[in-house]
């Protein structure tokens, strides 16, 4: 099979954030140290020679990337400063715009201007759009029905519509990644009957995401579930218990406190995760692309603007809950509509859906005869 | 020629001593030079806007000024190319080289930039004129370095002054049983040529003595010796060893690595010179108590040659060169946290493993590993090596530890790989039955059977692994060694019962004041630097001292014979001419640029 090489790839991971990969002299170092590092799945050094070499396919049907979490043991204990950790990073953010079959993402990932331009355009049609929605047929006075501004039905069956959109979007996005990981390799076969078998890893990991925890540091891993657990609480309500969310001016425990938990979740890991990028206090955090700001700045404001939406309701100021709850809609309908499928959040998909590929595959190579396992099962070689 | 000048920037710090302005406005103004451009920290050089630059300004000859100039070369050889030029006129200005470094780094700068504008290598340009100069030599270091220097100069029939901080000489080389490549016994070299020194009708030789101020200038240096109280008396002691035998108090061996002891009246080893007894005031219990308590070594003695009384004695003279051979100490692995040493007990660094496996060590040369001994005096539990304790199966040697390293030491420490290559050899040797790994990460055979002796390793069924380990770790009572064998793609772990850190050099501890006291420079690593990479690699800044061996940079022992052995030929020159070279700093700028331009017109 003839292999094609990339010999501008490092140049261009540069764009996704990977600045240093030349200066790796393979030592092992990283890949030793990796808590992760367990074969068939090297990491991450493997990713790191296949960069080197321009290993453009290679890379695309590589699972590696998603396997790490970047607790940035690597980095610390490089002797080259080549950042592998980082570079892991910035193949997650390439594969990403790879899985992508639009685009989009790629553009997003090689310009932070142009994400942010299609972010404030997308807000300002959403704007738009429900305010003269509203107008037509509402009083901006009003919050609650009769006769108000924002209908609670309407809006629901528009979360449906941008879910529908979204998850088409993002179905298709996780097809190309079994076809670069899986399904195009010839040199194995799976078994239909691994995919079912594996299958209960896919909301083991998305709900536990317990292979973070692996990480020596457990910190990152518990902000992490914290900020999903969060994240997915406000989806359910959103999605299911939207009329009992958007009701009121009295608090309906039931449903509002699941609320106040998610809020407090989100906020407060968000911002120690502003605060660290800032501070660049963990490895993690030490380099910040463009879309790390975007994504958590406009979490923030999601949240923020939620939350005063839902105290200007309580306290009787319709028009200005009014107002808030568009400008809620303005960051919210762009940060799902574009990072979902194009950018950082499709990680909520690729993350679990790796781990299951992962072992469908290490499934699927068990079954391959030894003997065409190439350099699997040598002894140490002798010089 | 027209010429231009572009000064870039290729390390972050080092440059504060450099005023890169004056720098410009000095080269603006040398008659050939149409431009000059400070184009600062690693510039991203595009070779066709270079080329269009070189049109413009109609340029011969390009010089690149800066610290490390050779970094930017080739964009700027690319952009002559293009523009037709001639890239033999691509040259380059290098500061650090030619030692741009302490005070007046901007007029060496200047003048280094001067000699490249003219077309005329610095080092020939800026050759330091000669003083009168006197004919002892003073050796500072009595390792293999200084021991073949002073025999080299001495046996021309010139007087030499040895000064040695430890109670022998020997240096590092009498710790070693063998030496690579060619497993010769290291103490069969070295010990007539100590003997020899010993002897020497030319060589005042001065142990345990450290020098403590040299002042004076090239070719008349006053030196002050300060000789430690050894409390043993050189001439009358015939190291019969009864001192020691009575002696109460032990500790450490320093020349052992600690991994055995000595008392405290002791000979670091049996074929020390000067072969006597010294006393080690830190350790001994007459000192301790302020000379209430004990003092039986000097009752016990038959040659009454101890004098518990003795003082630090202040020695005097005057030389006309000086020869640094101060060495290397090894890189403390402690501070590398992860291999383990200093808590698993059997990581050993290279030096401890040395002197495991000298027949004339602490174990007789046996490889053990150390056992659980309880101490009956302190109740408490020790790990000991015991030389009847049980052989390991499994060993491990990892390369690299501390050296080619961002976070420890950037450079290759150069004689890792070989001695590693040595050790799996003794091992194999002594032990036959034991499985021997190296792991390394790249294998810098580079000298005369080097790469032959790594080669016939290999065939001696070591297992030579490609990939350092990034940690030691201990697994139900064994030591498991973590890393990745990159050749074969898979994850390793070893399990071992020994393991050996081939830790890396760094300068010797006090070389900083050396350099000091004698106003010449040190790299960014600590050490010495030499008057000229190529073609002065053992002179140094200051006239009429000299540079041999590890202090300069980390060496084997053929290349530290080697140069020693150039350094006596450069002051046996000196000294027969009665005229030595003077510092190169004496040279004023217009002094080189006169050279420079004479030497261009020829």
């Amino acid at each position: 099979m003839a292999i094609r090489v990339n010999p501008k790839l490092i140049e261009e991971l540069e764009i996704y954030g990977a600045e240093d990969v030349q200066n790796c002299y393979h030592c092992g170092n990283c890949s030793a140290m990796c808590p992760f590092s367990e074969e068939p799945y090297i990491l991450p050094r493997r990713a790191m020679r296949n960069l080197q070499m321009g290993l453009e396919k290679k890379l695309e049907s590589s699972l590696d990337p998603w396997l790490c979490y970047y607790c940035g043991q690597c980095t610390e204990s490089c002797p080259r400063g080549a950042e592998p950790g980082e570079t892991m990073m910035s193949l997650r953010r390439w594969l990403t715009s790879r899985y992508d079959f639009t685009g989009i993402s790629r553009l997003f990932y090689r310009s932070g201007k142009f994400e942010l331009a299609m972010v404030i355009g997308a807000a300002i049609l959403t704007g738009l759009a429900f305010v003269l929605w509203g107008i037509s047929r509402g009083s901006i006075h009003n919050y609650d029905p009769p006769n108000e501004f924002l209908a609670r039905p309407t809006i629901h069956i528009f979360d449906w519509a941008l879910a529908g959109v979204l998850l088409v979007l993002l179905l298709s996005n996780c097809t190309r990644m079994w076809w670069f990981t899986i399904g195009r390799d010839r040199s194995i076969r799976v078994p239909w009957t691994a995919y079912l078998r594996k299958l209960y890893l896919l909301p083991l990991h998305f709900l536990t995401q317990k292979r973070y925890a692996k990480c020596e540091r457990k910190r990152p891993w518990l902000i992490h579930l914290i900020l999903m657990i969060s994240y997915l609480i406000m989806l359910v309500l959103i999605m299911f218990f939207l009329r009992e969310m958007q009701g009121g001016p009295a608090i309906d425990w039931r449903v509002h406190i699941f609320g106040y938990i998610a809020t407090v979740g989100l906020l407060g890991t968000t911002i120690f995760a502003l605060r660290g990028r800032f501070k660049k206090s963990e490895p993690q955090y030490a380099h910040s692309h463009e879309t790390d700001w975007l994504f958590l700045v406009l979490l923030i404001l999601g949240a923020f603007t939620g939350i005063l939406q839902h105290m200007l309701h309580r306290t009787g100021l319709d028009v200005a809950a009014n107002i808030t709850y568009i400008v809620h809609l303005m960051i919210v309908v762009p940060m799902l509509g574009l990072e979902v499928p194009f950018s950082k959040w499709s990680h909520l998909a690729y993350r679990p859906l790796a781990q299951y590929f992962a072992a469908v595959r290490a499934e699927a190579v068990a079954r391959v005869p030894q003997k065409a396992r190439a350099a699997v099962a040598t002894p140490p070689v002798v010089g | 020629m027209r010429t231009g000048v572009f000064i870039c920037q290729e390390d972050a710090e080092g440059w504060e001593r450099i005023n890169l302005h004056a720098v410009e406005s000095y080269a603006a103004n040398l008659p050939t030079v149409e431009t000059v451009q400070i184009l600062g920290f690693r510039p991203k050089l595009d070779p066709v806007a270079l080329a269009e630059e070189i049109k413009r300004n109609r340029l011969d000859r390009i010089v690149i000024a800066g610290d490390s100039p050779g970094f930017f070369k080739p964009a700027f050889t690319r952009a002559m190319a293009l523009a037709g030029g001639d890239t033999d006129e691509v040259r380059l200005a290098s500061f650090r080289e030619h030692g741009a470094l302490g005070s007046g780094a901007t007029v060496r700068a200047e003048s280094i930039v001067a000699c490249a504008v003219m077309g005329v290598p610095f080092s020939l340009a800026a050759r330091p004129s000669t003083v009168a100069t006197r004919p002892e030599t003073l050796i500072i270091g009595g390792g293999i370095a200084g021991i073949q220097a002073a025999l080299e100069i001495a046996d021309a029939g010139k007087q030499v002054y040895l000064v040695e901080r430890q109670p022998t000489i020997g240096g590092h080389m009498a710790m070693f049983d063998k030496t690579f490549p060619t497993l010769d016994c290291a103490a069969c070299i070295l010990t007539p040529k100590m003997v020899a020194v010993g002897q020497h009708q030319m060589i005042d030789l001065m142990t345990y003595a450290e020098v403590e101020h040299i002042s004076g200038a090239p070719g008349a240096y006053k030196v002050r010796v300060r000789k430690r109280a050894r409390h043993v008396d050189l001439e009358a002691c015939v190291a019969c060893g009864i001192c020691s035998e009575s002696c109460p108090r032990r500790s450490p061996s320093e020349f052992d690595m600690g991994i055995a002891s000595r008392k405290a009246i002791y000979i670091p080893f049996p074929q020390a010179v000067p072969n006597a007894y010294v006393l080690d005031e830190s350790s001994c219990l007459y000192f301790e108590s302020n000379g209430q308590r004990c003092g039986v070594c000097a009752k016990k003695c038959p040659k009454q040659c101890i004098d518990l009384s003795q003082e630090d004695e202040l020695v005097e003279f005057e030389v006309g060169n000086i020869v640094l051979a101060t060495g290397y100490d090894v890189y403390d692995a402690r501070r590398i946290e992860r291999y383990g040493y200093g808590k698993l007990p059997n990581v050993f660094t290279a030096l401890e493993f040395e002197r495991m496996s000298n027949a004339s060590g602490p174990t007789g040369g046996k490889i053990v590993t150390k056992t659980l001994k309880t101490n009956k005096r302190t109740k408490t539990e020790d790990w000991v090596l015991d030389p009847e304790g049980p052989a390991p199966s499994s060993v491990a040697i990892i390369h690299c530890v501390g050296s080619r390293d961002a976070q420890h030491n950037p450079y290759c420490s150069r004689v890792c790989c070989m001695y590693s290559l040595k050790f799996a050899h003794l091992v194999r040797e002594k032990l036959p039955d034991a499985t021997c790994y190296e792991f390394y990460i790249d294998m810098r055979a580079f000298g005369k059977g080097y790469e032959e002796f790594a080669e016939r390793i290999a065939a001696e069924g070591t297992f030579v692994i490609r990939g350092r380990t990034a940690q030691v770790v201990e697994q139900d009572g064994r030591m498991v060694l973590k890393g990745e064998d990159i050749v074969n793609d898979r994850m390793v772990d070893t399990p071992v019962d020994m393991v050996i850190l081939a830790v890396g050099l760094i300068p010797a501890h006090g070389s900083d004041r050396i350099a000091q006291m004698l106003g010449i420079n040190r790299d960014e690593y600590g050490w010495f630097s030499e008057l000229d990479y190529n073609a002065d690699p053992t002179g140094t800044e200051r006239g009429g001292v000299f540079v041999a061996g590890a202090c300069q940079a980390p060496k084997d022992i053929p290349d530290t014979v080697a140069q020693a052995s150039a350094v006596a030929a450069g002051v046996l020159k000196s000294v027969t001419t009665g005229r030595g070279p003077d510092s190169r700093a004496e040279l004023s700028l217009s002094d080189i640029e006169m050279r420079a331009r004479t030497l261009a017109r020829v």
